[in-house]
């Protein structure tokens, strides 16, 4: 009986979850919209896209996925053999939620990716997509 | 004359006791200092294997520090409080260490730890296939043998190359 109570109550709170914005995003809609007044919200296909996007750099074949897995809901490595604990927020709650350190990886990961910084537009649509996988 | 017979006895010599006589010894005191500050740990640690500060000369450190937005072909730059916190501690730990800062042979990029004449020496029984195993993942990755390399533990009889 005790269990029904959880899923019951797991299933109405559900979709509030799913609509609780993450609270790095007001941020950088504010910053995107600097970027480009045009700005017209956040996608989590674009920032799926990005995740998966790949660029040679210096003869090889880069993605974040090369360090991050193709799920990142999965530990990873890096190329000096350190173990990377998953990014996904659902796997692991520290991620993306200290504003500083999601700087420093976007402005070093995006670099070693890209090799260019990402846009305010591109950061708020990772963290919409990495934030609400499941 | 003397720096002629200094630099042939670097290329001749092949032994820890007649390198001692010339000054240029292996790094020996290694242990972790108890001070080390987190940051350090954990900013070093994020991406490679934590390498104790007495691996380098105090010039080499800087010279690390100097370019780690080009880090071994990673940005690794850090907010300037953390670097210069990490930089103080690594130009004051290795004090122990009095040897020459060896450039790595790649232009451009700053000194390696694996690139110095005593790694080569310490090193020259293990082959190029043993330290490119998936095990082992190359020559930057000491824990891959030395388990307690993050602890300065570079002892020869505690050393295990995985298959």
């Amino acid at each position: 009986m005790k269990n029904h109570w959880i899923v019951l109550a797991c299933c109405l709170s559900l979709p509030a979850l799913a609509e609780t914005e993450h609270p790095l995003l007001p941020g950088y809609a504010a910053q995107a919209r600097l970027e480009n007044p045009a700005f017209a919200g956040f996608s989590a296909e674009r920032g799926q896209a990005l995740y998966v996007a790949e660029e040679q750099r210096a003869d090889k074949t880069m993605s974040c996925t090369t360090c991050h897995t193709a799920d990142p809901r999965k530990a990873g490595k890096t190329p000096a053999h350190r173990k990377v604990e998953p990014l996904a927020p659902v796997a692991n709650p520290e991620r993306f939620s200290d504003a500083q350190k999601v700087e420093k990886w976007f402005r070093r990961n995006c670099d070693d990716v890209f090799a260019r910084e990402c846009t305010a537009q591109e950061k708020g649509d990772f963290i919409t997509w990495i934030s609400g996988l499941q | 004359m003397a720096l002629a017979l200094s630099l042939a006895g670097f290329s001749l010599a092949d032994d820890d006791e007649h390198h001692e006589r010339q000054g240029y010894k292996r790094p020996k005191r290694l242990a972790v200092p108890s001070d080390a500050p987190l940051v350090w740990r954990e900013e070093c640690a994020a991406c490679h294997m934590l390498y104790a500060p007495g691996l380098l000369p105090a010039d080499a450190w800087r010279e690390q520090m100097r370019t780690l937005a080009d880090h071994y072909g990673s940005n690794a730059s850090l907010d300037p409080l953390q670097e210069q916190e990490i930089l103080d501690f690594l130009v004051r730990a290795p004090a122990a260490n009095r040897l020459p800062t060896e450039p790595s042979p790649t232009a451009g990029e700053p000194p390696r730890i694996s690139q110095t004449r005593w790694f080569e020496r310490k090193h020259d029984e293990v082959s190029a296939a043993k330290f490119a195993r998936e095990s082992v993942g190359g020559r930057f990755n000491c824990v891959a043998c030395h388990r307690d390399a993050e602890r300065g533990d570079f002892d020869d009889d505690r050393v295990k190359i995985p298959r």
